[in-house]
Protein backbone atom coordinates (compact mmCIF):
# COMPACT_ATOMS: atom_id res chain seq x y z
CA UNK A 1 0.00 0.00 0.00
CA UNK A 2 2.25 2.70 -1.52
CA UNK A 3 -0.28 5.60 -0.21
CA UNK A 4 0.39 4.27 3.12
CA UNK A 5 4.15 4.40 3.29
CA UNK A 6 5.49 7.22 5.16
CA UNK A 7 2.11 8.00 6.80
CA UNK A 8 2.61 9.09 10.32
CA UNK A 9 -0.42 7.53 12.67
CA UNK A 10 -0.65 10.21 15.31
CA UNK A 11 -3.56 11.92 16.37
CA UNK A 12 -2.68 15.01 15.71
CA UNK A 13 -2.21 14.08 11.70
CA UNK A 14 -5.53 12.61 12.25
CA UNK A 15 -6.98 15.52 12.98
CA UNK A 16 -5.33 17.15 10.43
CA UNK A 17 -6.25 15.01 7.52
CA UNK A 18 -10.28 14.80 8.66
CA UNK A 19 -10.04 18.68 8.64
CA UNK A 20 -8.24 18.17 4.79
CA UNK A 21 -11.02 16.10 3.75
CA UNK A 22 -13.92 18.01 5.10
CA UNK A 23 -12.60 21.17 3.32
CA UNK A 24 -12.09 18.36 0.15
CA UNK A 25 -15.63 17.56 0.66
CA UNK A 26 -16.83 20.92 0.52
CA UNK A 27 -15.13 21.79 -2.56
CA UNK A 28 -16.61 18.68 -4.32
CA UNK A 29 -19.64 19.88 -2.91
CA UNK A 30 -19.19 23.26 -5.28
CA UNK A 31 -17.60 21.89 -7.66
CA UNK A 32 -20.56 19.49 -8.51
CA UNK A 33 -22.90 22.72 -8.02
CA UNK A 34 -21.00 24.27 -10.29
CA UNK A 35 -20.54 21.64 -12.96
CA UNK A 36 -24.70 21.39 -12.77
CA UNK A 37 -24.75 24.84 -13.13
CA UNK A 38 -22.52 24.64 -16.32
CA UNK A 39 -24.54 21.72 -18.05
CA UNK A 40 -27.70 23.79 -17.51
CA UNK A 41 -25.92 26.62 -19.23
CA UNK A 42 -24.98 25.12 -21.81
CA UNK A 43 -27.94 22.75 -22.72
CA UNK A 44 -29.87 26.23 -23.21
CA UNK A 45 -27.08 28.43 -24.63
CA UNK A 46 -27.08 24.83 -27.31
CA UNK A 47 -30.75 24.90 -27.98
CA UNK A 48 -30.54 29.11 -28.59
CA UNK A 49 -27.52 28.32 -30.82
CA UNK A 50 -29.31 25.69 -33.10
CA UNK A 51 -32.36 28.28 -33.84
CA UNK A 52 -30.52 31.38 -34.43
CA UNK A 53 -28.05 29.28 -36.65
CA UNK A 54 -30.41 28.18 -38.53
CA UNK A 55 -32.13 31.19 -38.97
CA UNK A 56 -28.70 32.82 -39.87
CA UNK A 57 -27.64 30.63 -42.36
CA UNK A 58 -30.74 31.19 -44.45
CA UNK A 59 -30.00 35.46 -44.20
CA UNK A 60 -26.58 34.42 -45.12
CA UNK A 61 -27.38 32.16 -48.12
CA UNK A 62 -29.37 35.23 -49.21
CA UNK A 63 -26.38 37.87 -48.86
CA UNK A 64 -23.88 35.02 -50.45
CA UNK A 65 -26.02 35.08 -53.70
CA UNK A 66 -26.36 39.09 -53.59
CA UNK A 67 -22.74 39.29 -53.46
CA UNK A 68 -21.75 36.50 -55.92
CA UNK A 69 -24.12 38.52 -58.18
CA UNK A 70 -22.70 41.79 -57.31
CA UNK A 71 -18.89 40.24 -58.55
CA UNK A 72 -20.44 38.45 -61.12
CA UNK A 73 -21.67 41.26 -62.58
CA UNK A 74 -19.09 44.26 -62.01
CA UNK A 75 -15.78 42.05 -61.83
CA UNK A 76 -13.53 41.39 -59.15
CA UNK A 77 -11.27 44.15 -59.18
CA UNK A 78 -13.92 46.40 -59.75
CA UNK A 79 -16.00 45.06 -56.53
CA UNK A 80 -12.51 45.22 -54.73
CA UNK A 81 -12.21 48.97 -55.98
CA UNK A 82 -15.33 49.98 -54.61
CA UNK A 83 -15.78 47.98 -51.23
CA UNK A 84 -11.95 49.93 -50.80
CA UNK A 85 -13.98 53.33 -51.04
CA UNK A 86 -15.66 52.92 -47.86
CA UNK A 87 -13.93 55.16 -45.60
CA UNK A 88 -16.44 54.90 -42.38
CA UNK A 89 -15.41 51.02 -41.79
CA UNK A 90 -16.49 48.46 -38.87
CA UNK A 91 -15.16 49.35 -35.91
CA UNK A 92 -15.53 46.82 -32.75
CA UNK A 93 -14.58 46.41 -28.79
CA UNK A 94 -13.93 43.30 -28.09
CA UNK A 95 -14.64 42.80 -23.67
CA UNK A 96 -14.14 39.77 -21.29
CA UNK A 97 -17.94 38.46 -19.56
CA UNK A 98 -18.60 35.75 -17.14
CA UNK A 99 -20.66 33.07 -16.47
CA UNK A 100 -19.41 30.70 -13.56
CA UNK A 101 -15.94 32.01 -13.45
CA UNK A 102 -16.16 31.11 -17.23
CA UNK A 103 -14.86 33.86 -19.01
CA UNK A 104 -15.95 34.75 -22.92
CA UNK A 105 -15.63 37.50 -25.18
CA UNK A 106 -18.41 39.79 -25.29
CA UNK A 107 -18.18 41.99 -28.92
CA UNK A 108 -19.53 46.10 -28.80
CA UNK A 109 -20.36 47.22 -32.28
CA UNK A 110 -18.70 51.06 -32.21
CA UNK A 111 -19.44 51.49 -35.75
CA UNK A 112 -20.85 50.29 -38.59
CA UNK A 113 -19.79 51.02 -41.91
CA UNK A 114 -21.41 53.59 -43.59
CA UNK A 115 -21.89 51.72 -47.26
CA UNK A 116 -24.73 54.00 -48.60
CA UNK A 117 -24.10 55.87 -52.09
CA UNK A 118 -20.46 55.21 -52.37
CA UNK A 119 -20.95 51.50 -53.99
CA UNK A 120 -22.54 50.57 -57.01
CA UNK A 121 -26.22 49.68 -56.66
CA UNK A 122 -25.59 45.94 -57.34
CA UNK A 123 -22.71 46.07 -54.51
CA UNK A 124 -24.63 48.33 -52.47
CA UNK A 125 -27.42 45.87 -52.35
CA UNK A 126 -24.52 42.79 -50.94
CA UNK A 127 -23.07 45.15 -49.01
CA UNK A 128 -26.86 45.83 -47.06
CA UNK A 129 -27.90 42.48 -46.68
CA UNK A 130 -24.32 41.61 -45.26
CA UNK A 131 -25.13 44.46 -42.94
CA UNK A 132 -28.52 43.59 -41.69
CA UNK A 133 -27.28 40.04 -40.44
CA UNK A 134 -23.67 41.50 -39.28
CA UNK A 135 -25.11 42.00 -36.03
CA UNK A 136 -26.60 38.56 -35.60
CA UNK A 137 -23.48 37.18 -37.24
CA UNK A 138 -21.02 38.76 -34.43
CA UNK A 139 -24.09 37.59 -31.59
CA UNK A 140 -23.65 34.26 -32.88
CA UNK A 141 -20.14 33.89 -32.54
CA UNK A 142 -19.99 35.71 -29.28
CA UNK A 143 -22.44 33.21 -28.09
CA UNK A 144 -20.47 29.83 -30.01
CA UNK A 145 -17.41 31.19 -28.03
CA UNK A 146 -19.48 31.66 -25.15
CA UNK A 147 -20.54 27.94 -25.06
CA UNK A 148 -17.63 26.37 -26.33
CA UNK A 149 -15.59 28.14 -23.64
CA UNK A 150 -18.32 26.54 -20.80
CA UNK A 151 -18.26 23.30 -22.54
CA UNK A 152 -14.53 23.33 -21.99
CA UNK A 153 -14.94 24.49 -18.50
CA UNK A 154 -17.65 21.73 -17.89
CA UNK A 155 -15.05 19.41 -18.73
CA UNK A 156 -12.47 20.30 -16.95
CA UNK A 157 -14.89 20.63 -13.76
CA UNK A 158 -15.98 16.88 -14.28
CA UNK A 159 -12.80 15.52 -14.37
CA UNK A 160 -12.17 17.50 -11.15
CA UNK A 161 -15.41 16.14 -9.40
CA UNK A 162 -14.44 12.39 -10.88
CA UNK A 163 -10.67 12.67 -9.41
CA UNK A 164 -12.22 13.84 -6.11
CA UNK A 165 -14.92 11.46 -5.75
CA UNK A 166 -12.83 8.48 -7.28
CA UNK A 167 -9.31 8.93 -6.17
CA UNK A 168 -8.51 11.39 -3.85
CA UNK A 169 -11.04 11.50 -1.40
CA UNK A 170 -11.02 7.47 -1.05
CA UNK A 171 -7.52 8.06 -0.42
CA UNK A 172 -8.09 9.77 2.30
CA UNK A 173 -10.26 7.81 3.65
CA UNK A 174 -7.70 4.92 3.28
CA UNK A 175 -5.39 6.86 4.96
CA UNK A 176 -7.67 7.86 8.05
CA UNK A 177 -8.75 4.34 8.14
CA UNK A 178 -5.70 3.27 8.25
CA UNK A 179 -4.61 5.61 11.09
CA UNK A 180 -7.78 4.81 13.27
CA UNK A 181 -6.77 1.08 13.00
CA UNK A 182 -3.73 1.85 14.46
CA UNK A 183 -4.15 4.30 16.69
CA UNK A 184 -7.10 2.23 18.13
CA UNK A 185 -4.84 -0.76 18.30
CA UNK A 186 -2.10 1.52 19.64
CA UNK A 187 -4.41 2.32 22.90
CA UNK A 188 -5.50 -1.41 22.82
CA UNK A 189 -1.72 -2.18 23.19
CA UNK A 190 -1.77 0.62 26.00
CA UNK A 191 -4.78 -0.82 27.73
CA UNK A 192 -3.21 -4.11 27.97
CA UNK A 193 -0.24 -2.58 29.37
CA UNK A 194 -1.94 -0.51 31.73
CA UNK A 195 -4.07 -3.98 32.85
CA UNK A 196 -0.12 -6.18 32.77
CA UNK A 197 1.27 -3.00 35.38
CA UNK A 198 -1.78 -2.73 37.05
CA UNK A 199 -2.23 -6.23 38.12
CA UNK A 200 1.54 -7.04 38.46
CA UNK A 201 1.40 -3.50 41.40
CA UNK A 202 -1.42 -5.38 42.79
CA UNK A 203 -0.15 -8.85 43.06
CA UNK A 204 3.27 -7.11 44.58
CA UNK A 205 1.09 -5.22 47.11
CA UNK A 206 -0.44 -8.17 48.11
CA UNK B 1 -3.05 54.11 -93.88
CA UNK B 2 -6.13 52.68 -93.29
CA UNK B 3 -7.35 50.24 -96.75
CA UNK B 4 -10.82 51.79 -96.45
CA UNK B 5 -14.03 51.35 -94.67
CA UNK B 6 -15.68 47.87 -96.52
CA UNK B 7 -11.93 45.96 -95.79
CA UNK B 8 -12.76 47.42 -91.95
CA UNK B 9 -16.51 45.93 -92.30
CA UNK B 10 -15.60 42.88 -93.94
CA UNK B 11 -12.75 42.39 -91.47
CA UNK B 12 -15.54 42.76 -88.58
CA UNK B 13 -17.97 40.24 -90.21
CA UNK B 14 -15.31 37.72 -89.87
CA UNK B 15 -14.01 38.61 -86.96
CA UNK B 16 -17.26 38.45 -85.45
CA UNK B 17 -17.43 34.84 -86.55
CA UNK B 18 -14.40 34.68 -84.73
CA UNK B 19 -16.41 35.13 -81.25
CA UNK B 20 -17.09 32.22 -78.46
CA UNK B 21 -20.87 30.95 -79.34
CA UNK B 22 -23.65 31.15 -77.20
CA UNK B 23 -22.72 27.19 -76.99
CA UNK B 24 -19.15 27.84 -76.47
CA UNK B 25 -19.64 30.05 -73.25
CA UNK B 26 -22.48 27.74 -71.69
CA UNK B 27 -19.99 24.62 -71.98
CA UNK B 28 -17.43 27.72 -70.24
CA UNK B 29 -19.64 28.33 -67.50
CA UNK B 30 -20.69 24.63 -66.98
CA UNK B 31 -16.90 24.21 -66.65
CA UNK B 32 -16.33 22.20 -63.08
CA UNK B 33 -13.59 24.00 -61.70
CA UNK B 34 -11.50 26.74 -62.77
CA UNK B 35 -8.84 24.40 -63.94
CA UNK B 36 -11.62 23.20 -66.25
CA UNK B 37 -12.48 26.46 -67.35
CA UNK B 38 -9.23 27.26 -68.56
CA UNK B 39 -8.86 23.91 -70.21
CA UNK B 40 -11.65 24.74 -72.03
CA UNK B 41 -10.52 28.06 -72.74
CA UNK B 42 -7.93 26.67 -74.73
CA UNK B 43 -9.99 25.23 -76.68
CA UNK B 44 -11.54 28.64 -78.08
CA UNK B 45 -9.68 31.09 -79.88
CA UNK B 46 -8.35 32.20 -77.05
CA UNK B 47 -6.00 29.57 -76.57
CA UNK B 48 -4.18 28.42 -73.64
CA UNK B 49 -4.16 30.86 -70.83
CA UNK B 50 -1.45 30.83 -67.91
CA UNK B 51 -2.07 32.37 -64.68
CA UNK B 52 0.52 32.09 -61.74
CA UNK B 53 -0.30 29.50 -58.99
CA UNK B 54 -0.21 31.93 -56.18
CA UNK B 55 -2.10 35.04 -57.20
CA UNK B 56 -5.82 35.02 -57.13
CA UNK B 57 -6.58 33.20 -60.32
CA UNK B 58 -9.70 34.89 -61.02
CA UNK B 59 -8.06 38.57 -61.21
CA UNK B 60 -5.40 37.30 -63.32
CA UNK B 61 -8.28 35.69 -65.36
CA UNK B 62 -9.59 39.06 -65.65
CA UNK B 63 -6.49 41.23 -66.67
CA UNK B 64 -6.30 38.40 -69.60
CA UNK B 65 -9.89 39.01 -70.86
CA UNK B 66 -9.43 43.14 -70.42
CA UNK B 67 -5.63 42.73 -72.73
CA UNK B 68 -7.53 40.14 -75.24
CA UNK B 69 -10.38 42.95 -75.53
CA UNK B 70 -7.85 45.74 -76.03
CA UNK B 71 -6.06 43.85 -78.58
CA UNK B 72 -9.20 43.21 -80.88
CA UNK B 73 -10.24 46.81 -80.45
CA UNK B 74 -6.77 48.07 -81.26
CA UNK B 75 -6.93 45.47 -84.33
CA UNK B 76 -9.86 47.41 -85.27
CA UNK B 77 -8.64 51.13 -84.66
CA UNK B 78 -5.62 50.28 -86.34
CA UNK B 79 -7.14 49.33 -90.04
CA UNK B 80 -10.25 51.68 -89.29
CA UNK B 81 -10.54 54.96 -91.36
CA UNK B 82 -9.23 58.01 -89.59
CA UNK B 83 -12.69 59.39 -88.83
CA UNK B 84 -13.84 56.40 -87.17
CA UNK B 85 -10.29 55.21 -85.74
CA UNK B 86 -10.52 58.90 -84.27
CA UNK B 87 -13.88 58.09 -82.45
CA UNK B 88 -13.34 54.30 -81.34
CA UNK B 89 -10.27 55.54 -79.66
CA UNK B 90 -12.26 57.79 -78.00
CA UNK B 91 -15.07 55.98 -76.87
CA UNK B 92 -13.03 52.89 -75.61
CA UNK B 93 -9.90 54.19 -74.56
CA UNK B 94 -11.53 57.00 -72.63
CA UNK B 95 -13.71 54.59 -71.19
CA UNK B 96 -11.21 52.64 -69.68
CA UNK B 97 -9.34 55.70 -68.59
CA UNK B 98 -12.54 56.83 -67.17
CA UNK B 99 -13.04 53.70 -64.75
CA UNK B 100 -9.63 53.48 -63.77
CA UNK B 101 -9.78 57.40 -62.79
CA UNK B 102 -12.74 56.14 -60.93
CA UNK B 103 -10.80 53.82 -59.13
CA UNK B 104 -8.00 56.19 -58.26
CA UNK B 105 -10.17 59.12 -57.08
CA UNK B 106 -11.97 56.19 -54.65
CA UNK B 107 -8.49 54.87 -53.53
CA UNK B 108 -7.48 58.31 -53.03
CA UNK B 109 -10.66 59.20 -50.68
CA UNK B 110 -10.72 56.59 -48.62
CA UNK B 111 -6.81 56.99 -48.29
CA UNK B 112 -5.21 53.40 -49.67
CA UNK B 113 -2.12 52.94 -50.74
CA UNK B 114 -0.66 54.49 -54.50
CA UNK B 115 0.40 50.47 -54.90
CA UNK B 116 -2.69 49.02 -54.51
CA UNK B 117 -4.43 51.82 -56.47
CA UNK B 118 -2.48 51.02 -59.39
CA UNK B 119 -2.21 47.32 -58.89
CA UNK B 120 -6.20 47.69 -58.99
CA UNK B 121 -6.23 49.40 -62.59
CA UNK B 122 -6.90 47.75 -66.17
CA UNK B 123 -3.77 47.60 -67.78
CA UNK B 124 -4.22 50.19 -70.71
CA UNK B 125 -2.23 52.82 -71.66
CA UNK B 126 -3.15 56.49 -70.79
CA UNK B 127 -5.39 58.60 -73.22
CA UNK B 128 -6.18 61.64 -72.13
CA UNK B 129 -4.03 61.97 -68.83
CA UNK B 130 -0.14 61.40 -68.43
CA UNK B 131 0.25 59.37 -66.04
CA UNK B 132 -2.21 57.10 -64.13
CA UNK B 133 0.91 56.42 -61.28
CA UNK B 134 1.70 60.06 -60.98
CA UNK B 135 -2.35 60.22 -60.12
CA UNK B 136 -2.08 57.75 -57.86
CA UNK B 137 0.69 58.89 -55.73
CA UNK B 138 -1.10 62.19 -54.70
CA UNK B 139 -0.87 63.39 -51.67
CA UNK B 140 -4.34 63.88 -51.15
CA UNK B 141 -7.66 63.54 -53.28
CA UNK B 142 -7.80 67.65 -54.20
CA UNK B 143 -4.36 66.97 -55.37
CA UNK B 144 -5.45 64.24 -57.76
CA UNK B 145 -8.29 66.33 -58.99
CA UNK B 146 -6.10 69.57 -59.47
CA UNK B 147 -3.60 66.88 -61.55
CA UNK B 148 -6.33 66.69 -63.84
CA UNK B 149 -6.34 70.24 -64.79
CA UNK B 150 -5.38 70.78 -68.59
CA UNK B 151 -6.85 67.57 -69.01
CA UNK B 152 -10.64 66.77 -70.85
CA UNK B 153 -11.08 66.22 -67.15
CA UNK B 154 -10.45 68.83 -65.69
CA UNK B 155 -14.64 70.08 -64.93
CA UNK B 156 -14.18 67.32 -62.60
CA UNK B 157 -13.15 70.65 -60.13
CA UNK B 158 -16.38 71.89 -60.24
CA UNK B 159 -17.44 67.98 -58.34
CA UNK B 160 -14.77 68.29 -55.55
CA UNK B 161 -16.51 70.93 -53.54
CA UNK B 162 -19.86 68.32 -53.77
CA UNK B 163 -17.05 65.76 -52.32
CA UNK B 164 -16.53 67.80 -49.71
CA UNK B 165 -20.14 68.92 -49.12
CA UNK B 166 -21.36 65.53 -48.96
CA UNK B 167 -18.02 63.54 -47.84
CA UNK B 168 -18.60 60.91 -50.51
CA UNK B 169 -17.00 60.13 -53.67
CA UNK B 170 -19.81 59.46 -55.72
CA UNK B 171 -20.37 63.71 -57.21
CA UNK B 172 -16.68 62.48 -58.59
CA UNK B 173 -17.68 59.63 -60.32
CA UNK B 174 -21.15 60.89 -61.28
CA UNK B 175 -18.96 64.10 -62.90
CA UNK B 176 -17.00 61.57 -64.80
CA UNK B 177 -19.94 60.13 -66.51
CA UNK B 178 -20.89 63.00 -67.32
CA UNK B 179 -17.50 64.30 -68.89
CA UNK B 180 -17.60 60.84 -70.49
CA UNK B 181 -20.80 61.09 -72.07
CA UNK B 182 -20.57 64.74 -73.46
CA UNK B 183 -17.07 63.77 -74.92
CA UNK B 184 -18.37 60.88 -76.59
CA UNK B 185 -21.37 63.20 -77.74
CA UNK B 186 -19.05 65.44 -79.36
CA UNK B 187 -16.90 63.18 -80.98
CA UNK B 188 -19.47 61.71 -82.77
CA UNK B 189 -19.27 64.55 -85.10
CA UNK B 190 -16.37 62.53 -86.93
CA UNK B 191 -18.75 60.21 -87.47
CA UNK B 192 -21.84 60.14 -90.72
CA UNK B 193 -25.17 61.23 -89.46
CA UNK B 194 -26.38 57.73 -89.81
CA UNK B 195 -23.40 56.06 -88.11
CA UNK B 196 -24.41 57.97 -84.83
CA UNK B 197 -27.61 57.03 -84.13
CA UNK B 198 -26.40 54.09 -82.90
CA UNK B 199 -23.72 55.46 -80.74
CA UNK B 200 -25.82 58.10 -79.64
CA UNK B 201 -28.51 55.47 -78.43
CA UNK B 202 -26.16 53.43 -76.56
CA UNK B 203 -24.28 55.75 -74.73
CA UNK B 204 -27.47 58.18 -73.68
CA UNK B 205 -28.82 54.78 -72.06
CA UNK B 206 -26.25 53.75 -70.08
CA UNK B 207 -26.01 57.47 -68.84
CA UNK B 208 -30.09 57.42 -68.08
CA UNK B 209 -29.36 54.04 -66.56
CA UNK B 210 -26.33 55.32 -64.35
CA UNK B 211 -28.39 58.56 -63.15
CA UNK B 212 -31.43 56.76 -62.09
CA UNK B 213 -29.68 54.41 -59.83
CA UNK B 214 -27.35 57.16 -58.22
CA UNK B 215 -30.53 58.73 -57.26
CA UNK B 216 -32.40 55.74 -56.40
CA UNK B 217 -28.83 55.33 -54.07
CA UNK B 218 -28.94 58.95 -52.99
CA UNK B 219 -31.98 59.05 -51.52
CA UNK B 220 -31.40 56.57 -49.03
CA UNK B 221 -28.64 58.54 -47.43
CA UNK B 222 -28.81 60.62 -44.74
CA UNK B 223 -28.16 63.77 -46.14
CA UNK B 224 -30.24 63.10 -49.39
CA UNK B 225 -32.88 65.69 -48.02
CA UNK B 226 -29.87 68.05 -48.25
CA UNK B 227 -29.74 67.22 -51.90
CA UNK B 228 -31.11 70.05 -53.87
CA UNK B 229 -28.66 71.47 -56.71
CA UNK B 230 -29.98 68.38 -59.00
CA UNK B 231 -29.02 70.34 -62.08
CA UNK B 232 -25.52 70.57 -61.00
CA UNK B 233 -25.18 66.60 -59.78
CA UNK B 234 -27.28 65.56 -63.30
CA UNK B 235 -26.08 68.56 -65.75
CA UNK B 236 -26.90 65.43 -68.71
CA UNK B 237 -30.08 63.75 -68.60
CA UNK B 238 -31.61 62.15 -72.17
CA UNK B 239 -34.51 60.07 -72.46
CA UNK B 240 -34.79 60.04 -68.01
CA UNK B 241 -35.51 63.77 -67.63
CA UNK B 242 -34.16 65.46 -64.61
CA UNK B 243 -37.94 65.72 -63.35
CA UNK B 244 -38.48 61.96 -62.97
CA UNK B 245 -35.09 61.91 -60.98
CA UNK B 246 -36.28 64.88 -58.97
CA UNK B 247 -39.48 62.26 -58.20
CA UNK B 248 -36.91 60.09 -57.09
CA UNK B 249 -35.65 61.93 -54.79
CA UNK B 250 -38.98 63.36 -53.32
CA UNK B 251 -40.40 59.57 -53.44
CA UNK B 252 -41.80 58.63 -50.28
CA UNK B 253 -41.25 56.37 -47.68
CA UNK B 254 -42.63 53.05 -49.31
CA UNK B 255 -39.62 53.20 -51.43
CA UNK B 256 -40.20 50.51 -53.28
CA UNK B 257 -43.81 51.30 -54.26
CA UNK B 258 -43.49 54.33 -55.30
CA UNK B 259 -39.85 53.84 -57.32
CA UNK B 260 -41.66 50.76 -58.72
CA UNK B 261 -44.49 53.14 -60.07
CA UNK B 262 -41.91 56.07 -61.39
CA UNK B 263 -40.21 52.99 -63.16
CA UNK B 264 -43.54 52.42 -64.58
CA UNK B 265 -43.89 55.45 -65.84
CA UNK B 266 -40.46 55.15 -67.87
CA UNK B 267 -41.65 53.08 -70.14
CA UNK B 268 -39.32 50.57 -72.45
CA UNK B 269 -36.82 50.20 -72.15
CA UNK B 270 -36.02 51.62 -68.88
CA UNK B 271 -38.76 49.99 -67.14
CA UNK B 272 -37.93 46.52 -68.15
CA UNK B 273 -34.28 47.44 -67.64
CA UNK B 274 -34.78 49.08 -63.97
CA UNK B 275 -38.06 46.68 -62.78
CA UNK B 276 -34.92 44.35 -60.91
CA UNK B 277 -34.79 47.20 -58.46
CA UNK B 278 -38.52 46.50 -56.91
CA UNK B 279 -38.09 42.76 -58.04
CA UNK B 280 -35.37 41.98 -55.91
CA UNK B 281 -32.68 40.63 -57.65
CA UNK B 282 -30.56 44.08 -58.14
CA UNK B 283 -27.93 42.38 -59.89
CA UNK B 284 -29.72 41.91 -63.10
CA UNK B 285 -30.20 45.59 -63.61
CA UNK B 286 -26.38 45.37 -64.91
CA UNK B 287 -27.47 42.26 -66.87
CA UNK B 288 -30.20 44.09 -68.57
CA UNK B 289 -28.63 47.12 -69.42
CA UNK B 290 -25.64 45.16 -71.20
CA UNK B 291 -28.51 42.74 -73.02
CA UNK B 292 -29.93 45.78 -73.77
CA UNK B 293 -26.66 47.39 -75.33
CA UNK B 294 -26.20 43.79 -77.17
CA UNK B 295 -29.21 44.02 -78.67
CA UNK B 296 -29.35 47.64 -79.54
CA UNK B 297 -25.48 46.59 -81.44
CA UNK B 298 -27.42 43.98 -83.13
CA UNK B 299 -30.23 46.19 -84.58
CA UNK B 300 -27.63 48.54 -85.42
CA UNK B 301 -26.06 46.17 -87.41
CA UNK B 302 -29.12 44.80 -89.02
CA UNK B 303 -29.92 47.87 -90.28
CA UNK B 304 -26.75 48.65 -91.88
CA UNK B 305 -25.13 45.50 -92.76
CA UNK B 306 -22.26 47.35 -94.26
CA UNK B 307 -21.14 50.24 -92.64
CA UNK B 308 -20.21 51.50 -88.83
CA UNK B 309 -22.52 49.79 -87.37
CA UNK B 310 -20.81 46.35 -87.92
CA UNK B 311 -17.54 47.89 -86.61
CA UNK B 312 -19.71 48.75 -83.48
CA UNK B 313 -21.47 45.93 -83.08
CA UNK B 314 -18.17 43.76 -83.32
CA UNK B 315 -16.58 45.73 -80.44
CA UNK B 316 -20.13 45.86 -78.24
CA UNK B 317 -19.97 42.35 -78.39
CA UNK B 318 -16.28 41.65 -77.71
CA UNK B 319 -16.55 44.05 -74.77
CA UNK B 320 -20.25 41.55 -73.66
CA UNK B 321 -17.72 38.54 -74.45
CA UNK B 322 -15.16 40.12 -71.77
CA UNK B 323 -17.82 40.46 -69.34
CA UNK B 324 -19.09 37.91 -69.76
CA UNK B 325 -15.68 35.75 -69.35
CA UNK B 326 -14.79 38.11 -66.48
CA UNK B 327 -18.10 36.88 -64.07
CA UNK B 328 -17.18 33.23 -65.44
CA UNK B 329 -13.60 32.77 -64.33
CA UNK B 330 -14.60 34.28 -60.51
CA UNK B 331 -17.57 32.02 -60.05
CA UNK B 332 -15.58 29.01 -61.30
CA UNK B 333 -12.74 30.52 -59.18
CA UNK B 334 -14.78 30.39 -55.99
CA UNK B 335 -17.10 27.45 -56.79
CA UNK B 336 -20.57 29.00 -57.79
CA UNK B 337 -23.10 26.73 -59.10
CA UNK B 338 -23.13 27.10 -63.13
CA UNK B 339 -27.01 28.04 -62.78
CA UNK B 340 -26.13 31.18 -60.86
CA UNK B 341 -23.32 32.26 -63.01
CA UNK B 342 -25.38 31.36 -66.11
CA UNK B 343 -28.87 33.87 -65.40
CA UNK B 344 -26.07 37.31 -65.08
CA UNK B 345 -24.46 35.92 -68.32
CA UNK B 346 -25.68 37.97 -71.75
CA UNK B 347 -24.00 36.60 -74.33
CA UNK B 348 -25.83 33.13 -73.87
CA UNK B 349 -28.75 33.93 -76.21
CA UNK B 350 -28.04 33.20 -80.09
CA UNK B 351 -27.82 36.52 -82.31
CA UNK B 352 -31.10 35.71 -84.60
CA UNK B 353 -33.53 35.02 -81.38
CA UNK B 354 -31.95 38.84 -79.95
CA UNK B 355 -34.28 40.37 -82.78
Amino acid sequence: MSSLMGVRPTKGYLMDLKRRIGFIERGCEFLKLKRDHLAKELTASLEVLRGRRKLLLENLREAYRALTAAYISLGPTEVKSQARSIRRSLELEVLPRSVMGVRYPYVKILRKPRIEGELDITLSHAAEKVLSILEELIQLAEFEARAERIADELGKTNRKVNALENTIIPSYRRVIKFIQDKLDEESLEELVRMKLIGGALARRRA
Amino acid sequence: MSPGLPYVVIRSHALIADLLTPEQIRVLAEAKSVEAFIERLSETPYGSVSVEADGDVSIALEKVFYRKFIERMARVVDIAPRNISDFLQTYYYMRFEVLNLKRILRGKFSGIPASQIVDSLIPIEPYLVEDFRALAEAETLEETVERLEGTAYSALSASIELCKQYDACWPLELGLNHIYAATILRSMGRLHHQDRILVRRIVEFETDVENFLIAVKQRRTENASEIQNLEDLFPTTYGIRLDKIREVFGAGFDEARDVMRIIESLGPPYSEVLAPLYEGDVALIRTRVRRHIYRTARLGRLANDFGFNVIMAYLVFCEMEKDDLVGIAWGKAQGVPSEDILKYLVCLTPLDLLD
